[in-house]
Parts: C-alpha cells; structure tokens; sequence
C-alpha cells in the first residue's frame, strides 16, 4: 500500500489565549513568540498510517504545501519513520482557501504516483475548514470518508471505521480513497526515538514548486474579509425603582430591550 | 601443622578464584575514572569504611555491625600474631604485649563478636524487618561465624583448663569455660576435647574463608573497595553524559553497556536494604526496589550473559518498577557501602525514552511541551511574566549588565501559588537592592526534566541553548528559586561549557540578612517546619541556609520532622513524577504530609516550587482541621521584612 499523508504547520494552538494576537491588516494571526507546530488531527493521521504499515507494511509519503518553515514538520515525520517526504513551496500568501490548498496537494498526490492510500486531517488547528480532505478526494475523482479513526486491511481491501455523533460506522472499501482522520484514544501521536531524530536531519525532502507540479497559482476563492478575537463584555447595572414592583417592571423593560435589540 | 597449611592451600585456592569470579563480570564494563584524586578517596574510606559512619546510621543494625566489624578486625590479627609467632617461630606474643592485647582485648572483642552475630540472628529471626533479604546463604553465614566464635572460646578455655595456664584469668571468657569444665572433664578428655574442638574450629573457618566470597561476605573486601572508587561529586552531578556521536545505543540495556563501576557496585552489595527501606517510591507501596534493582543486577552479572536485554528481566527492572523513581537519591544517600542506584535506574530509563521511546504519556506530554514551547507545563494559561505584575523588574537585554539574572525556572513563573514565592524573593531581592534582571518571556527550562525522565538528547539541546544564549548576555552569576534549575546550573552546565556561579534563592537570601542588606523584624509568630527539597538538600549538600532564613524570620529554630536533612522524605515530585497522576492511595506527598502535619507545626515551609504544589495539596487532605499553610522561605523572609517596613 502506498499511503501519503498531508501535513499541516499550525501556530502552536497550545499557547495562552492572552498570548494569541491577529494582525487586522494582513488578517491573519501574529507568529509572537509561539512556535510552529504540526497540526494535531495531522499528527493524528500520520499516527493511523503508522500503525497501518507496522501491521501490514506498505510506504507512507509525507506531503505538506507550505513554506520554507514547513520542512520542521516533514523532518518530525521523517524521525517517526515515513520513508519519503515532499514539501511544495507556497511562496504566495498564507491564504486559507481550502479549494487552493486542495488543488496543489491533489497535483502532488498525482505526481508521486501510484498512491491507494492518502490520509488527511479532519481539519486543521488553525483555520478548521475542514474542507481539504472532501477537495483533494473531488479533485483526484476518488472516493472519500470523513471522521476515520481507524484502518485495516481484510482480504485486500480496506476495513474503514468513522466516528459518528451516535457511533461508529465501519465501511469496508478498495482503495484508492481519501481518508480524513480524526483522534481516538489508539492514535495518539507516538514519541520518536533520538536515533531516528538525529538520522532525520539527514533525509532528503523532495521539494516541488507549483511550476514542478505544472499547475497554475489559482486565485483564492475564498478570501478573508475581517478577522478578530471575539471580545467578551460584561456591565453590571443595579436597576432603580421606588417599590419592587417598579424595579421588576424596568427589569422587564430591559430585557425586552436586550432580545428586540 | 602440615595438614593444615595442606589444607589452606586449596581454600585459599578457591577463594581467590571465588573473587576472581566476582570481579571478571566487571571488565565488560564500559570506562570510567575512579582512580583520581586519592587523598579524598582515602578520607572517603576512613569514613565510611573504618568508622562506618554510613552504617552507624541504623542504630540496631549499626551497633551489632560494630561489635562484628571490630571483633572481626581484632580476631583477625590475633590469628596473624598466632601464625607470626608459632608457624613462623618469631617470637612477639610475649609479655605485656600477649596479656593485654592477645589476652584480655582478644578476648573481649572476641565476645563482643559472639554478641554482635546473636543481635544479628536475632534481628534476622525474630524481628524480621522487610529491608531484609531472607535468604539461608544469610542464615548459614550467621550460623558458621557463630560456630566458628563459639568453638575459639571452647578450645581457649579447654587450654586453660588441661595446661592449668596461670595466665588464665587475663582471658576472662575463655577462664570461665575452663572454670566450668575443670570439674567434669577428665584432663585426657579435655585434651581430647580440645584437639577435635580446633580442628573443628579450623574446619570451619577454612570452610566459611573458602565459601565467603562466593557470598555476599564478600563485602568484607568488595565493600571498602567499593566505598574507595565511589562518587566524589555531588549526587546531583552523578549522572553521565551520553556520547550522541558514537553511541549506536542510548542508555542501558544490557550489563555490557554500565560502566564497569557500576558493576562492581552489584558486587559491593550487602542486602541491608537500607535503599528499598528508604525510597518513597517503595515506603509508599509501589512496585520500585533499588535494593532489588542492585540485586536482580548481580544475580544476571553472574549469570555471564553481558548482552542479555535488562529491562523486562525482573520484576524490579520493569519499565512499571523504573517509572515510580522520583530521583529523590534517598537510597544513594543511605547505602553504608557507596552504591550509585539512581545513576543505573537514569540509564535504564535513558534507554526506554531514546531507545525504545516508551514512556509514560504523561512524561510525553510534559517533554514535548518542553520541546515545543520551552516548558514542560502543557495548556496553561499562565505566560512567564503574569507574576511581575506591578513589579517593575528589568528583563536583561543585549549589551546591558546586571549582578545577577534571577533565574525564575518554569514552575515558578507558570504555577499560580508559586508566583507567589518568586513575587516574594523578587521583592526581598528589590528591598536589598541587588542589581538583578530576569530573561522574561526568553527564559526557558533549563532541562532538568528532560534528563530525569531521560532524553538526555533533549537536555543537551536546551542546556545548550541556554548556556549560549546566557553567555552572550554576558551573564555570570544567577539565582534560582528551583532547586532543579540549581542542580542544573551547578552541576551540569559546567560540563557543556557553561560555568556561571549559581546560588539558590535561600542561600542567596541567608547572605544578604547576614551582610545586613535585608532585616527581618522577627515578629512571625508561627510554628515552622522546613522540608528538605531534594535537589538542594541530597543531592548539593545544603541544608542550613533555608533552615536559617525560618529562625532568622521566626526568632526560633524550625520544628525538625523525623525523617529531615539527609535522611529527608521526597515530596514526590522529582524525575518527572510531578507530571503524572499516582494512585490515589500511593501518593508520595501524602505520606509526607502527614508527617509534616504531626510534627505540630503551623506552617510548612518549602524552598522547591515542585515540593509546593506536591505538599500543598496533600497537606490540605491531611490537616484535618487544624490549618496548616505550606510556604516557601522567601514568603516567610519577606513576611518578616515587609513587617518592619
């Protein structure tokens, strides 16, 4: 089975929330002093892939459309044992457009060839779309189930379970598909070993341009009109009146105020 | 005679290859300098070999141990006298000389030795405390070295009584055999008696000189060698470091990869259990024995299989028995004959988390955290500068100089009831006016934790990022608030290039009452005990700077728990612990707490951020309703001097 697994680099979603800043120019959030991390249902994904190839083998390809920066999270990867890594440069904007991001993945999934398996977060730490998974698979002709938490292979083809607000649901499916995963106990990110982390910095990374994938830089189709933290106010006010009667009728006077707005 | 130097020929034969047995499982050993500064060494084995200042510690044990190691000691070269004098035909046992010493001392000891193996065999029979080992190698070595005292006094007083010895009253035990036997023996019967009686005697002194070192009377010899080659350092710099470069295996997994001194320490073991008997690990009922951890280690060292995988091998070294370790050191500390288990349990874990990377996820979570945001406290809210608040304290930029950097560690600036302790010594440092400055948002763990758990790959790369950046800012000297940090600075920094002259905040404090720049007013009025944080006390030696910032700030000496000082019961918190849930009915603070609550006092004082939020916790379960506040000395100082203000 060959599997790619897409990756993203987040903003570390773990710093303190008085610590997270948005430029509203650039709409878009303030690097400060966090750091740059893999974005968990990513990690998540990996994991699963992991955990796939160590019971029935195969090879798993680590993909990630991002910057320079970005390579951090392939050679993280790398260090837990995928046995090929591709980075394509955006050397455009951090645009979240799903539709975007999904075209460039999909023309590297093709590129790499011969892929049954690719494995996509539920959705990222930073924007949350969710939308990637469902593209890539739309854009590549194959099939696509969401919320996976675990895969097998019976008899050649793949034993998919999802999580569902109720449940589970387990498909069975030949590949190739597209998988979006999300977490389960089983498949936390493991921890690599220091070996593997050292020899890691050695790995090559493929690295493609949008030009190497023979595509185009779409415009985005989705563009950030306003971007804030939502701000929380509280007011305290001691209601007036002569008699409890007339304080409950300016209580009410207010709220009506409040819900017509 | 003949027969007999016939015979001591093969036991000595046999003995020199039962230590020859011992010692060749230490050559597969990896290197290590324990050979270097002699002098200390000699003083080390005056101390704890000669006067067994370690051993002494134990009072029962102790004293009994005394009585045999002397009794031993004298026996031993009265037999050589004998052999110099009579074998040798060189004339000494003469005089004043044979009556006061090869008489009457001899004789004494000799009894004191009987004394100290029926205190022993009492012990082991009839108490039967758990620390023991209960093993009948132990119960026969008793019994042959009772025999073989016995059977010394028979034959003396046998002489005496058939040679009718005038001189026999200077050897008083051996006058009252010859006394009571006198009138029932026959003098042919007790020539008799007293021949079959010395080859009896001899028999079995051959028997055990030829058997003991295939035992763990072995000691005898192994443990003073061992009390020699031990560690001179502080304990909290007896970790190695790990050679990332030509290393193919990170920590240890087999015998082969120990240093040969650590296997010579399986060898010096005694199995007085005085480790096991000590950690809170073990007192507080979970499955880690550094006694069994020493003694699974020897028994697979004999077994002659140096590759062998350890981890997994036996109860006691499994990666569940390992990870209950707090590296509190209390068993280092207690061993009478120098055996480093911590350093060995380190380099087990080293190898579960660099090797195998299997380790409790707790563990993964902090550790990660570290390696993603410079602090192991994973989701707080908390950011590093939250408990300067109106403070004005500068934070130390490019080109600036200050005194000291105030080292403020993680726990202290992102736990919420340690902020305030930092906000305390920050103000008693502002009150003395110390020129200080702190990195601010820039500081970062100085990777205590990672090396405790054991990524030692971890702690390298932050330890030498700090020290660059540290150096760059032209920092020299530093003060910490936690004792991690401090053992960090102190101990291990230096080794990676980074030298800065390090204090922890209590001692730093003691020096500014002392010099005047800070005066308390002595008004607290408050019970206090103080609590020994590990890595200050243990593991660096210090113990009076804290306990005098409580009398300086009390106007009296702190209530003293009994388990204090050296002998100190870890909070629970140290080699990651902290991070990680324990059962509820296994907790280390508990046990701590309670004691801390019995011994009366209103306040427990604490001069660790991780001993803090372990203690505070606990001691709220167990104070019942007395209130009992658990604070840092800082906080008490400060209560002290902000009184006066």
């Amino acid at each position: 089975m060959n599997i790619v697994v897409c990756l993203k680099q987040v903003l570390d979603p773990e710093i303190p929330a008085r610590d997270f800043k948005i430029n509203k120019e650039r709409r878009e959030a303030e690097r400060g002093s966090a750091n740059l991390v893999t974005s968990i249902f990513c990690a998540n994904a990996l994991e699963t892939a992991l955990q796939f190839r160590d019971i029935h083998g195969g090879k798993i390809t680590v993909l990630t459309y991002g910057t320079v920066a970005a390579e951090d999270v392939l050679r993280k990867a790398i260090a837990l044992k995928a046995d090929d890594a591709v980075l394509v440069l955006n050397d455009q904007s951090s645009s979240p457009d799903p539709l975007q991001v999904a075209s460039v993945l999909a023309a590297a999934i093709k590129k790499i060839d011969a892929v049954n398996l690719i494995l996509v977060g539920r959705e990222s730490a930073d924007w949350g779309a969710g939308q990637t998974g469902g593209l890539v698979a739309e854009i590549l002709g194959l099939p696509c189930l969401a919320f996976v938490d675990h895969i097998d292979l019976v008899d050649g083809s793949l034993r998919i379970r999802r999580q569902t607000e109720t449940g589970r649901d387990v498909y069975m499916a030949t590949p190739p598909i597209v998988l979006t995963i999300t977490n389960d106990d089983h498949n936390l990110p493991r921890v690599p070993k220091t070996k593997d982390v050292m020899l890691s910095s050695r790995k090559p990374i493929t690295k493609w341009s949008l030009t190497d994938l023979g595509i185009e830089p779409t415009p985005g189709y989705l563009k950030v009109a306003e971007l804030g933290i939502p701000e929380k106010n509280t007011m305290c006010e001691f209601v007036d009146g002569e008699t409890l009667d007339d304080k409950v009728a300016t209580l009410a006077r207010k709220i009506a105020d409040v819900i017509q707005g | 005679m003949w027969l007999m130097y016939a015979l001591l020929v093969p036991t000595l034969a046999v003995a020199a290859y039962g230590f020859y047995h011992r010692i060749k499982p230490w050559f597969v050993g990896k290197p290590l300098d324990r050979l270097d500064r002699p002098a200390q060494r000699i003083v080390r084995l005056l101390k704890l070999g000669l006067l067994q200042q370690k051993t002494i510690r134990e009072r029962y044990a102790g004293f009994f141990h005394q009585m045999i190691f002397w009794g031993f000691i004298v026996l031993f070269i009265a037999t050589t006298v004998v052999l110099i004098d009579y074998d040798f035909q060189v004339p000494i046992m003469r005089g004043a000389f044979y009556l006061y010493f090869q008489s009457f001392f001899v004789d004494v000891l000799g009894l004191l030795f009987l004394v100290g193996i029926a205190l022993a065999g009492w012990r082991r029979w009839w108490f039967r405390p758990p620390a023991l080992v209960y093993t009948k190698e132990a119960s026969l070595i008793l019994a042959l070295l009772f025999v073989i005292g016995a059977t010394g006094f028979l034959i003396e007083g046998w002489r005496i009584a058939a040679t009718n010895d005038p001189w026999g009253a200077w050897s008083p035990v051996g006058n009252v055999i010859a006394k009571i036997s006198r009138p029932l023996f026959s003098e042919d019967a007790l020539l008799i008696l007293h021949r079959s009686f010395w080859w009896l005697h001899m028999g079995t002194t051959f028997a055990f000189l030829a058997w003991a070192p295939y035992t763990k009377m072995a000691h005898v010899l192994l443990s003073p060698a061992n009390i020699y080659l031990g560690n001179l350092d502080p304990i909290g710099g007896s970790l190695k470091p790990v050679d990332f470069e030509s290393s193919e295996i990170f920590g240890v997994n087999s015998l082969a990869q120990f240093t040969w001194k650590d296997l010579a320490d399986l060898d010096a073991c005694t199995e007085c259990g005085r480790c096991t008997a000590s950690c809170p690990a073990n007192n507080s009922g979970k499955p880690l024995s550094p006694r069994d951890i020493i003694l699974d280690l020897q028994k697979l060292s004999r077994r002659g299989e140096p590759q062998a995988p350890l981890i997994g091998a036996t109860v006691s070294l499994s990666s569940e028995s390992l990870w209950n370790c707090t590296t509190c050191a209390a068993c280092v500390e207690a061993c009478p004959v120098s055996i480093e288990q911590l350093p060995k349990i380190i380099d087990l874990r080293r190898h579960l988390v660099m090797d195998q990377a299997e380790f409790p996820e707790m563990m993964q979570d902090a550790l990660g955290s570290l390696e993603n945001r410079g602090h192991p406290f994973r989701g707080t809210q908390a950011t590093r500068l939250d408990w300067v608040g109106d403070l004005d304290i500068p934070e130390w930029g490019e080109g600036q100089t200050y005194d000291v950097l105030y080292w403020v560690g993680c726990a202290g600036a992102l736990v919420e009831r340690n902020q305030k302790t930092v906000r305390a010594t920050a103000q008693l440092l502002k009150t003395a006016g110390v020129r200080f400055a702190i990195l601010g948002r820039d500081e970062k763990c100085t990777g205590d934790l990672a090396r405790r758990i054991g990524n030692e790959f971890l702690f390298e790369t932050v330890a030498k990022e700090n020290i660059e950046r540290l150096q760059s800012l032209g920092v020299t000297k530093v003060v910490t608030s936690c004792p991690h940090c401090f053992n960090t600075f102190a101990n291990e920094y230096p080794r990676l290039g980074g030298a800065f002259e390090v204090q922890h905040h209590s001692v730093f404090l003691a020096d500014l009452v002392r010099n005047g720049r800070l005066k308390p007013s002595r008004a607290i009025e408050e019970t206090v005990t103080f609590h020994d944080p590990c890595y200050l006390g243990r593991h660096n030696g210090e113990y009076d700077a804290p306990r005098e910032l409580v009398q300086i700030s009390i106007g009296k000496d702190p209530i003293e728990m009994p388990r204090s000082r050296e002998r100190s019961f870890c909070c629970g918190g140290g080699g990651g612990l902290s991070f990680v849930e324990e059962p509820t009915d296994q907790r280390v603070s508990h046990r701590r707490a309670a004691e801390a609550v019995e011994s009366g006092a209103d306040t427990v004082a604490v001069g660790c951020p991780f001993c803090m939020t372990m203690l505070e916790d606990a001691v709220n379960a167990k104070s019942g309703d007395r209130p009992v506040k658990v604070k840092d000395v800082a906080e008490i100082l400060w209560q002290a001097v902000n009184q006066q203000a």
